[in-house]
Order: structure tokens, then C-alpha cells, then sequence
């Protein structure tokens, strides 16, 4: 027996299986499109960036660094002392009003 | 205990649901239902995965109410988001399986997936209900009080399936005999890949909203320096770390948030 007979019940079992995986692409899709849309916009915002360097820092370098990354880096730096408390501020922003 | 990245958590999460798949065709036995059983080994996970999910929602919709800290809220939000998308892939996947073994695509009076289904609409009012508050204090409050109602709800449908008669759903796990070790293998397989893919889905999304809110924050913060000198008592403050600026920023009632 082939290991997905098509002509059979085989087709409802395909069509269970692409459902599922299309339904992750998609969503997997319109995460990364919002992620794309953050670090193009994140990239715009480093380039108007005033520079002060006169008046002292006003904004952190590092919230202009690698501003993406699924693990920001100054939470890496803060993994092991709890970075779900770290996160909480981040997040909380996020989600007070602002989860879309 | 050490997280792992969420790359290595991703790859970890393809491997073993590529190994849950290629158990279901390759390896587990058919049984007398016949080569549509296989969506078994995708359709259960997915709904034990959601539900669960959605408990999990309640839990930390509770630490939220009881702390205050809003990463609780963000975690049960997140949990109930992709709970939700797991319970769509329920719903079409058991269509798909009724269908092909009943000849019809639902079934109105089988309570495995009437009470299914009421689950998957008392959750999916959680989003109306949220954003129809604007307050952001209290969007989070009544989201976790509908989280936890809705969570406690998620047992007691799962007690009431059980105990109700006539059954014409299957039993995955029944007192009489049990899945047959091959097949109890592939499931657990499948069970673990799609609960890793629930995990993940659920980091890579936090890590999103993350990035989000520090464009945000970064957006205020070169504002605040368009319109006024930097001084002292700037919001991001110089020398303290962006999070700790952003801290004081939440905890301080008498800036507006926009």
C-alpha cells in the first residue's frame, strides 16, 4: 500500500494535513510580514535619530541594535536572572491596549 | 533551568513533528477504520493542545489578576490567540474526518463537537470583548477575569463529553484496552511535536510584540527629544537600561499613554 493513497480515503487525509499545514504558513507569514514591517520602520527611526551626543544619550544604542531579534539582546544578557520578568515591561506594552 | 533559543526550540519543534508525521504513514498500523484514522494522529493533539492552551490562558490570566504585571496579560493573550488557530485546525480537521466517515460534515447532536464548538466561540467573543475597552488597565483586568471563567469552563466541558451517552466520536483513550503501542508511540510523537509547535508559536509571537513595543517605545522617546530638551528627568534616562526607563515609564499614572 502507498503511504498516502490518494484515491481513496487518502484524499481527505491529504486534505487534513495541507489544512493544517497551510493554516501555520499562514499564520507563520503574517508574523514575519509584522516583524519585517518593525525592523523596516526600526531602521527609518535609527536613520532620523538626532544627534546629541552634546546633550548626552538620550536614546539607548541598544534599543536601535539588532531591534528584531526573537531574543533581544539585553534580555539574552538577563536570560538567566529571569528574563520573563525582564520581558514583562516590554510585553505589557505590548498587550495594555496595544495587542493588535 | 536553562530556556532554549527559540531557533533551537523551532528546529527541535520540525524535527520531531517531521518524526511524528513520518511514524503516522510509514509506520503506525492501520486500523478498522482504515487510512482515515491517520487524521487521528493530527486532529486529537491539535485539540488537546488547544485546550490546554486555553487553561493555560486561565493561569495566567490568575497570576495577572494577582500581581498586576502585564507580561501575565500578554502570556494569556498570546496562549488564547494561537489556542484559537489550533481550535480552527480542530474544527476543519474533524469536518474533514466526518465527512469522509459519516458521510457528513457535522453533526449536530454529538456533544464532542457541539461542546467543541461552544468552546471555540465563547473564546473567540475574547477579542470583541477586549478591544470594545479602551481603558488599558481595565481591558487587561476583564480580559483575565473572562480567561479564567472561560478556562474553568474548558474542564468541565471535557468532563461532560466524557460522560455523556450515546458516543458515536471516538474514544482516543478509553478504560477498555487503549490505543495498541505502535500507535500509542506515533501519537505521543505527534502529541509532543504539535505541543513544541504550540510553544514556539506562542515565544515567536511574545518575541514579536516585544519588538513592537520597543519601536513604540523608541517612537516616544525621539519625540519627547523633538519637542523638549533632553534633561534629568527625561523618560529613557541617561545611563539607566531602555527597560528600566520603560518601567518607570508604566508605572507613572500621570503620563499619558498614547
Amino acid at each position: 500500500m502507498p503511504a498516502l493513497p490518494l484515491d481513496e480515503a487518502g484524499k481527505y487525509v491529504a486534505a487534513a494535513y495541507v489544512v493544517f499545514v497551510g493554516l501555520i504558513l499562514a499564520y507563520v507569514a503574517i508574523m514575519a510580514a509584522k516583524l519585517e514591517r518593525i525592523e523596516r520602520e526600526l531602521g527609518e527611526l535609527a536613520e532620523e535619530r538626532p544627534v546629541r551626543a552634546s546633550d548626552g544619550v538620550a536614546v539607548q544604542n541598544s534599543d536601535l541594535a539588532a531591534p528584531v531579534a526573537p531574543e533581544p539582546d539585553d534580555s539574552k544578557r538577563r536570560l538567566d536572572a529571569g528574563r520573563a520578568q525582564e520581558s514583562s515591561v516590554d510585553l505589557g506594552e505590548a498587550s495594555g491596549g496595544g495587542v493588535p | 533551568m536553562k530556556v532554549p533559543s527559540l531557533r533551537a526550540q523551532a528546529a527541535a519543534t520540525v524535527a520531531v513533528l517531521a518524526a511524528g508525521f513520518t511514524l503516522v504513514f510509514f509506520y503506525a498500523p492501520l486500523d478498522t477504520e482504515g487510512f482515515i484514522q491517520k487524521i487521528f494522529y493530527l486532529h486529537v493533539p491539535l485539540a488537546i493542545c488547544a485546550l490546554v492552551g486555553f487553561a493555560v490562558a486561565g493561569i495566567h490570566a490568575i497570576r495577572h489578576l494577582r500581581s498586576g504585571d502585564p507580561v501575565h496579560d500578554a502570556r494569556s493573550y498570546v496562549s488564547i490567540h494561537l489556542s484559537v488557530i489550533f481550535g480552527i485546525a480542530v474544527l476543519v480537521t474533524g469536518s474533514i474526518w466526518a465527512k469522509a466517515e459519516w458521510g457528513k460534515w457535522w453533526v449536530w447532536d454529538e456533544p464532542t463537537l457541539v461542546s467543541f464548538l461552544i468552546v471555540f466561540l465563547l473564546y473567540a467573543t475574547y477579542y470583541p470583548l477586549r478591544y470594545a475597552i479602551e481603558d488599558r488597565e481595565r481591558q487587561a483586568r476583564y480580559a483575565s477575569v473572562f480567561a479564567i471563567t472561560a478556562g474553568a469552563f474548558v474542564p468541565l466541558n471535557f468532563l461532560a463529553v466524557r460522560l455523556a451517552e450515546p458516543l458515536i466520536h471516538p474514544r482516543t483513550f478509553s478504560s477498555a484496552g487503549g490505543l495498541p503501542g505502535s500507535m500509542l508511540l506515533t501519537f505521543v510523537v505527534c502529541l509532543a511535536g504539535l505541543a513544541l509547535l504550540w510553544l514556539s508559536l506562542v515565544r515567536f509571537e511574545l518575541a514579536a510584540k516585544s519588538a513592537s513595543a520597543r519601536l513604540s517605545r523608541l517612537r516616544r522617546a525621539l519625540e519627547g527629544e523633538a519637542r523638549t530638551p533632553v534633561a534629568s528627568g527625561s523618560r529613557i534616562a541617561p545611563g539607566l537600561p531602555a527597560r528600566s526607563a520603560s518601567a518607570t515609564w508604566m508605572n507613572d499614572p500621570t503620563t499619558p499613554r498614547t
